[in-house]
């Protein structure tokens, strides 16, 4: 019978908005799939990557995207480690956000990595050593994770209450979700990082090789991620009318991350001040002036990551006059968020452009490494944006995301 | 609602009993699976022991032998000749040539050249990095990949500090100009997707061993950029071999490693110019 109800239920909700918004969506993933069946066809050839910048937009879009996921471990500690209870109303949306991040991550990982067909090579043939390995393992344990903390949400549905087994395994799961907190804070903890590790132990890269690296990777996830979680919550409901979440519980949230990025901002500064000024090193300096002469690196590190990622959504976040109205929460998270990818962006393109020295004379060093993203690959970033704005519609209209007031 | 939140801390005695047993019983399955004749490393350990090349651990030639490669940047011409052997050999992508030259000058101005194949560190960045150990450092001290486990993540050629790794970033059409006036390919093309690199004529050195030939003195056993080069600028040999040529000459001249202070221990040396860098 629900059988019948069900696409009738689809059908009545087909607005004219809605059909543009699909219309939308199919266009991104339309564009996204041409674009990957060019990848796979001709290979990484059709990226602008070369043998000196072997990382691109891709990597910028996979470091970003498990970024903005944090606020899925962040908030599910929160509520189920710290018992900070008020905040129950926004996990579920947190996990499924998280889910978004990471699964986009990975579908672009299986774009950028030259041997797709290989992909599940990290599982098998361990390289214990390797950062990139341990990423692998957290990053696949995480996902797992964050599946069997949704599993109830999913269970919730119509569709599956035919089937009460399902339903008693997913209460089971639920009553698990502390365990699960626990273990996803640790996973995330060691991944977030590690993703800055993957630059910070490269010792051959004078701008790279820094232990700050790591921590201030994971500072902006933790800091970014839940005000993303905030900020898509707000959308959802003004789109759809309907108040899910107390302005207060999201307000809050803005508010840590202001707090947060505070932390951030204090952690760039000594790494500023300390790589750039106290103690200056010929390489380093060699580096940022040559990326200073022919790349846009300081006004994409001041104005994107300083002013657009950090200042100014601390002001919307905590000033007491702005962050009341929710569009000016909206308006920061949208900025650190932009502030969380310039950063990944000029870490990953900035690093790769110092060319490296190694000859003994003086006259030769390698060429600067040029790079700007190839159609294809801004093919593939459209279509993973048409996957996430996908995921989030359907997650919207068919799951409860939101858990209805517990008594 | 609040006595539920109130999170129990007594520990009874059955608790504390289960708790002791299982982390008795971790550290005995932890001894077991790390030493015990169940350990995979076990099985590792006596592939080792029958000769057989261990899977990377990074730490360098362990083996009787330790290639290497002495490069004399005072008697090196630039021909290039070396560059075209190789490319022809390993049948290399003309424009991205596994062993380079090119024009240098010292902190005086004078001019020499300079050439690099894979240094073959023992304290591989490349090996450190890669998720799957799809390169590794053998116990001749040679870092080889394994093209059919590589998932051209290309991790190394970022972290590489010599940038000596490429990637196939296509399936190969092209011809080689280098063949056959260079040489005749010895190995495959490598797949679309994965990295190459110098491997110091690999083929070349394994086979020639099962022959009983003494790679670096017989020309079938030695890198085909050692053989070419007109001028005897780079000389090939077992670093292990106080007897060897190689050692002898590392042990008459002054020599340097290029970026020493990485701490990579490369397996090539150079002889500076002779007025010095």
């Amino acid at each position: 019978m629900s059988a019948v109800t069900f696409p009738r239920k689809i059908l009545t909700a087909l607005t004219p908005a809605m059909l543009a918004w699909l219309l939308l969506i199919a266009l991104c993933l339309g564009i996204g799939l041409v674009a990957a069946s060019q990848v796979l066809l001709k290979g990484l050839v059709v990226t602008n990557m070369s043998d000196t910048v072997p990382w691109g937009l891709w990597i910028t879009i996979d470091l970003s995207s498990i970024a903005l996921g944090a606020g899925a471990f962040t908030l599910s500690a929160a509520v189920y480690l710290f018992g900070i209870k008020r905040l129950q109303s926004v996990v579920r949306l947190a996990v499924f956000i998280g889910f978004i991040g990471y699964t986009s991550a990975l579908l672009t990982l299986v774009m950028d990595i030259g041997r797709p067909d290989r992909f599940w090579h990290p599982w098998v043939y361990w390289n214990v050593h390797s950062v990139l390995w341990e990423i692998t393992w957290c990053i696949t344990i995480y996902l797992i994770i964050m599946l069997l903390e949704f599993l109830p949400v999913v269970a919730e549905t119509p569709y599956f209450s035919r089937y009460p087994l399902f339903g008693r395994i997913a209460h089971l799961l639920h009553k698990a979700a502390p365990a699960f907190a626990l273990a996803g804070l640790f996973i995330s903890l060691l991944h977030q990082s590690s993703l800055g590790a993957t630059y910070g132990i490269v010792k051959s890269r004078p701008i790279w090789f820094k232990p700050s690296m790591p921590i201030m990777f994971i500072l902006s996830a933790i800091a970014v991620g839940p005000a993303l979680t905030m900020a898509v919550a707000l959308v959802l409901e003004w789109v759809q009318g309907k108040k899910q979440v107390p302005f207060q519980v999201l307000r809050g949230i803005a508010r840590y991350s202001g707090f947060a990025l505070l932390a951030y901002a204090y952690l760039k500064f000594w790494d500023f001040a300390s790589v750039n000024y106290y103690g200056r090193t010929p390489a380093v300096s060699e580096s940022l002036y040559l990326l200073n002469q022919q790349t846009p690196y300081n006004f994409g590190f001041w104005v994107g990551e300083v002013i657009i990622g950090i200042i100014l959504p601390v002001i919307l976040f905590l000033a007491p006059r702005f962050n009341r109205n929710p569009v000016n929460l909206v308006l920061g998270a949208l900025m650190a968020v932009t502030g969380v990818v310039m950063n990944r962006w000029n870490v990953t393109v900035g690093g790769l452009f110092v060319p490296l020295s190694y000859s003994p004379g003086t006259q030769y060093t390698l060429p600067p490494g040029v790079y700007t993203p190839s159609l294809a690959e801004w093919g593939v970033a459209i279509g993973i944006i048409g996957y996430i704005l996908l995921m989030l519609t359907l997650g919207t209209r068919f799951l409860p995301l939101f858990p209805r007031q517990e008594a | 609602m609040a006595k539920k939140r109130k999170i129990k801390l007594e520990l009874t005695r059955r608790d504390f009993l289960t708790l002791t047993a299982a982390a008795a019983g971790s550290v005995v399955a932890a001894q077991a699976l790390t030493t015990g004749p169940l350990s995979p490393f076990s099985m590792l350990k006596q592939g080792q022991l029958e000769g057989k090349q261990p899977q990377g651990e990074g730490h360098g030639a362990s083996g009787p032998y330790h290639w290497g490669m002495v490069i004399d940047l005072d008697k090196c011409i630039g021909c290039e000749y070396c560059l075209r052997a190789c490319s022809a050999t390993n049948d290399v992508q003309a424009d991205r040539p596994w062993n380079i030259v090119v024009e240098e000058r010292t902190s005086t101005g004078t001019p020499f050249f300079f050439s690099r194949p894979c240094l073959h560190c023992q304290v591989a960045p490349c090996v450190e990095v890669c998720p799957v150990k799809a390169t590794y450092v053998r116990e001749d001290g040679l870092v080889v990949m394994d093209y059919d486990r590589c998932i051209g993540c290309r991790y190394c050629e970022v972290a590489c500090p010599y940038d000596v790794r490429k990637f196939n970033w296509e399936a190969r059409t092209d011809e080689n100009p280098y063949v056959p006036t260079w040489g005749i390919p010895e190995v495959e093309r490598r797949p679309r997707g994965v990295i190459e690199k110098c491997t110091f004529c690999i083929h070349r050195i394994d086979e020639g061993l099962k022959r009983r030939l003494i790679p670096g003195e017989d020309r079938e056993a030695t890198p085909a950029c050692v053989n070419i080069c007109p001028v005897g600028a780079r000389i090939f040999g077992n670093l292990n071999d106080p007897n060897s040529r190689i050692s002898q000459v590392l042990a008459q001249n002054p020599t340097i490693r290029l970026r020493e202070e990485l701490g990579t221990e490369p397996s090539v040396y150079y002889i500076p110019p002779r007025e010095g860098l």
